[in-house]
């Protein structure tokens, strides 16, 4: 008895240990890039080539003042969450919708509308960048948040998430809402939505975290220092020759705090998938 | 009688909730990416340079012709395809291996989530600068090197040399976006009923065999679904070797999204770069269709 | 509760659907209010002129430079209003992506800043426009600038500040090494260190604990920019004087022999093919060819003895050049108001705005009378005296070409591959160098008779 307590302790240490020390190859280049943010330009890349480069020496908050003094935090802040928050809030509304009933439907054209999702999933931005610049161009939209926002709100690569998700709802739960005289739609707003928290989660995460380190499209679209985004405030540190990484590393650590928490904070709804909502595959 | 109507009826609301369902999200994707694709195309029989648009001549299929004969053109075609067949199952096998480590609920869970999935909370231009100084040449500024040497072993010109240039970026893609499909497995690890586990742990089964026999059936969605998109965001490798290797040495870390940009922006060829664009289009829309058609086959 | 969430979404939607369907009409109401940087909006309500600019975001020094002279002129002009965009720009090529993207679509503002070499490239494509009769004296100014900025015997833009690059040494690490630095201190710009005494030098110093020297690698424009005297000195430019054609220069014996002696520092090791962020500051190098910013670097930031001294020369012509370049402002095709903005770079270029502009950028100026302001006086000492004296008397600029653009990125990237097979061979290969030259001269033949030629 008691060894096989011994042994489970030693499991679950084994276990943290483990799991601490993956973690740390992980997450050390945030602690570097954390580190930097608090030491003088000339240290930065001073001792790469042992390990006490991810200690932070002669530490300062120098690096965090100039960040203030340079950027005006609230309002860039304000500007990069009022644009992500607009297009997730269409996003996870009209692709769940959307992969809901290529999943659940049946229609004419639903094979060949999947196919298309999936087609259109390959094209990179970057190829498309000046014809869709043209296009916002010819629709009034530059340097207005319509640029931003509209042309991001459907993603493939979001219903391609959602259709995959829903698709392994088991139908039975369906047939006994319509059944009960639910309608179709209102089966998924008041039987589907609620049970796939943590799908909305993981759309929600990827898709926050990819906005929010946009950099190239704002930059061509937005001119005005109002209007600038978080990435934007980032980069004009880079603007100046010479490049100092000493206040880059301040800027981009104040820059992933709202991600870190809002990470945290969404991962809530992932403790309870379909699993514990009550319905069985 | 009664019945049948009631399901036709159901039917019908279905088709209809159907087209209700999807109209905006195509609604957009045609006007927001097949329009500017159409674009492409269209711009792609044109001797357009970027920076006189009111000077367009058409030139017919001219700039397909310089396309195939163009070496770099095959080169970042090969190299793409190359990074995309090697991170692909590094990159899925690591972010399943991560799931699981933290796919049950313990104390602390949350935390080693956040680390794994760290990588992704920082922009891929800065991960990769950070990378570039930590793969650097020389022993004296490199930290790689510096612990290969204190083991005894030669530095390597990881960047600098075509033969382990486009490895050291594969390495170092795997690793920051390991944390991503981690997500994507999490949410698919969450859908699977506990009970299943219950039900075998019964009979007997050990971890190994509820992994093979449980796990992996029901993620079988999931698993497609990851490899998919981990394969179609490897066709669109672009930041790293922009940062890290402008596409050297050699040529060795050229993609052909890198090479699209390039051309059209930074040389201003952009009817020429149009038409490179226009042919990647075609093959990986090819591509992920066949794809489509093998994962949907069983 | 149900029911309010799900009333909720369907509105959203409702409202996400308009968005998208009235995408015409929707413009229209916020475009006037934010639509000021476009060049199309630039009559204000009460008739005044309105001009805006664009450049690259800079330190606060100069931003704060920006806002107090605008204010000035803005006060004393209520007629032509001018605004300035501080654009952030994450790498070299950002700033000219967006300038593309802007061309495309007639988005270009009134004054727009211009990198030097690129001069050329917009003028050929009329991006900007002449502005030779705005300054109708140019004497004042450096030779080099007005080269840079002249295409076709028109003034397309107009520099403040210049830029230099010149060789820098750690004086402590030499000693160790037993380099006389005495020696260095003491040249002039008629007796500066000859190529193989920088060998020499980067020999002396390639120790286990650092290498030799520096040389740009940047990848990118730096390399051009950094290196191109060397070439000059040797006898042959990249490109000819009339920028119509690379071949016989980039891609000459002169050329070859030059590129080799670079990449000579490679692979014997003396250098670094992937050198960190400011390597001279971090001690893992003994000397450096250098950017004239590195003066404030080091000043504010070396914790070690530092020496400077002029652009190496050729062994067998010791002809000295020096790079040079920087951004200068021109106007654009799309700017209505050519007289009022010619009207307020003549202002902006006058002499005090130019010192009290270089002395924010802390840039050598490019106006000769600016160094008697006050602002500009420790530029009569070394070592920036010495960037100054390099700027007056060698300082060449980048070819003149439309192509440049094009022959930047390929040259660079030859270079890039050059160095790298030097690295991993140990050895310098000059048929390898010749092959890599040969496809430069040819990609520049091919854009330049694709949209140039006449």
């Amino acid at each position: 008895m008691k060894s096989k307590k011994g042994a489970a302790m030693l499991g679950k240490f084994l276990f943290y240990f483990g799991n601490t020390l993956i973690g740390i190859v992980f997450v050390s280049p945030l602690i570097w890039m954390i580190s930097a943010s608090f030491k003088p330009e000339a240290k930065i890349f001073a001792n790469m080539n042992s390990l006490t480069t991810f200690l932070p020496t002669e530490p300062s908050l120098n690096n965090y003042i100039e960040v203030f003094r340079r950027i005006n935090m609230a309002n860039v802040f304000k500007n990069t969450l009022l644009y992500i928050a607009l297009i997730l809030i269409f996003d996870l509304i009209i692709n769940s919708i959307c992969g809901y009933a290529l999943a659940k439907f049946e229609f004419r054209g639903r094979k060949l509308m999947l196919s298309f999702i999936v087609a259109l999933m390959v094209l990179p931005m970057e190829a498309i960048l000046l014809p869709l610049y043209i296009e916002m161009s010819q629709l009034g939209w530059v340097n207005t948040l319509q640029a931003l926002v509209i042309p991001f709100i459907a993603k493939c690569f979001s219903i391609y998430m959602f259709y995959n998700f829903f698709h392994d709802i088991p139908d039975d739960l369906l047939e006994a809402a319509a059944i009960d005289g639910s309608s179709p739609v209102r089966t998924f707003f008041t039987i589907v939505m609620p049970i796939s928290k943590t799908v909305y989660a993981t759309v929600f995460i990827l898709d926050f975290v990819a906005h929010w380190n946009d950099f190239m499209w704002p930059f061509l679209v937005m001119t005005g220092e109002d209007k600038r985004t978080i990435q934007l405030a980032v980069q004009s540190f880079f603007s100046t020759s010479p490049v100092h990484y000493s206040a880059i590393m301040a800027a981009l650590v104040i820059s992933a705090i709202p991600m870190i928490i809002m990470f945290i904070f969404m991962q809530k709804y992932y403790v309870e998938g379909i699993a514990s909502s009550g319905i069985k595959g | 009688m009664a019945k049948t109507n009631k399901l036709s009826a159901r039917k019908k609301d279905e088709r209809a909730a159907a087209y209700i369902f999807t109209i905006p999200a195509i609604a957009l994707l045609v006007a927001f990416l097949v329009v500017p694709m159409v674009y492409t195309v269209y711009y792609s029989v044109f001797k357009y340079q970027v920076m006189r648009p009111n000077d367009i001549t058409f030139i017919g299929l001219a700039n397909y012709q310089k396309l195939f004969k163009d070496p770099e053109f095959w080169k970042a075609l090969r190299n793409t395809f190359y990074f995309t067949i090697i991170v692909v199952p590094v990159q899925c096998v690591l972010a399943l291996a991560l799931a699981l480590l933290v796919s049950k609920r313990f104390r602390g869970v949350s935390i080693f989530r956040t680390m794994y999935f760290s990588p992704q909370l920082t922009s891929m231009v800065v991960i990769s600068v950070l990378w570039t100084v930590l793969y650097n040449s020389n022993p004296n500024t490199g930290l790689i090197n510096s612990i290969l040497v204190s083991f005894g072993l030669q530095p390597i010109n990881f960047l600098t040399n075509a033969k382990t240039a486009m490895n050291a970026i594969i390495f170092m893609s795997a690793w920051q976006g390991a944390g991503y499909q981690m997500m994507i497995f999490l949410a698919g690890l969450q859908g699977i009923p506990t009970e299943q586990y219950e039900a075998s742990a019964v009979d007997g089964a050990n971890k190994w065999q509820q992994f093979w026999n449980i796990t992996i059936p029901n993620l079988k969605g999931t698993i497609k679904y990851v490899i998919m998109i981990t394969m179609i965001q490897a066709m669109k490798l672009f930041t790293q070797p922009y940062v890290m290797t402008q596409g050297g040495p050699k040529n060795a870390t050229k993609t052909m999204v890198y090479y699209i940009y390039t051309q059209g922006f930074q040389k201003g060829n952009f009817g020429y770069a149009c038409s490179v664009a226009a042919v990647f289009f075609v093959i990986v829309v090819a591509m992920s269709l066949i794809l489509q058609k093998i994962t949907n086959a069983d | 509760m149900k029911k309010v969430i799900s009333l909720l979404l369907a509105s959203a939607m409702i409202v996400g659907l308009t968005a998208c369907g009235g995408s015409n009409s929707g413009a229209t109401s916020s475009a006037p209010a934010d639509g000021q940087t476009a060049a199309q909006t630039t009559e204000a309500a009460d008739g005044a002129v309105q001009i805006t600019i664009w450049q690259p975001s800079d330190k606060e020094s100069v931003e704060n430079w920006w806002v107090d002279r605008l204010a000035e002129w803005n006060a004393e002009h209520p007629d032509i209003q001018v605004n300035r965009e501080a654009i952030d720009r994450s790498d070299s090529y950002a700033y000219d992506n967006k300038v593309a993207t802007a061309v495309t679509s007639n988005d270009l503002p009134d004054i727009l800043f211009v990198d030097g070499p690129q001069v050329s490239y917009y003028a050929a494509n009329e991006i900007i426009v002449p502005i030779s009769d705005y300054f109708p004296d140019l004497d004042d100014f450096v030779p080099s600038t007005v080269a840079q900025c002249t295409y076709n015997d028109q003034l397309y833009a107009i520099a403040a500040t210049e830029s230099s690059v010149a060789f820098y040494y750690n004086k402590d690490m030499l000693k160790e090494c037993g380099v006389d630095t005495d020696d260095l201190d003491s040249r002039t710009i008629d007796n500066p260190i000859t190529w193989s005494e920088m060998t020499a030098i980067a020999e002396k110093c390639t120790t286990a604990d650092h290498v030799g020297t520096h040389i740009v690698m940047d990848h990118g424009e730096g390399i051009p920019y950094a290196l191109e005297p060397m070439y000059i000195s040797e006898g042959k430019d990249y490109i000819s004087a009339d920028g119509t054609t690379a071949e016989g220069y980039v891609n000459s014996d002169e050329a070859v022999k030059t590129t080799a002696f670079l990449a000579n520092f490679i692979a014997k090791g003396y250098a670094n093919v992937d050198p960190i962020t400011d390597e001279f500051l971090n001690k893992a190098c003994a000397t450096m060819i250098g950017g004239s910013w590195e003066v404030a670097t080091l000043t504010a930031n070396a914790d070690f003895d530092w020496g400077v001294t002029y652009y190496p020369v050729a062994d067998d012509t010791k002809k000295a050049v020096s790079p040079c370049g920087d951004w200068s402002a021109a106007i654009t095709r799309d700017c209505e108001h050519v007289e009022e903005a010619g009207q307020f770079l003549q202002w902006l270029m006058n002499t005090e705005n130019v010192a009290s502009y270089a002395a924010a950028i802390a840039k050598p100026a490019t106006r000769t009378s600016a160094y008697e302001d006050p602002a500009m006086a420790e530029y009569k000492n070394f070592p920036l005296s010495l960037l100054v004296e390099q700027l007056q008397n060698t300082a060449v600029p980048r070819p003149r070409t439309p192509s440049y653009a094009t022959f930047s990125t390929d040259y660079a990237e030859a270079m890039t591959n050059i160095f790298a097979e030097a690295a991993s061979e140990g050895t310098v290969d000059e048929a390898y160098i010749k092959e890599l030259l040969d496809g430069v001269s040819e990609k520049f033949t091919e854009d330049y008779t694709t949209y140039y030629a006449e």
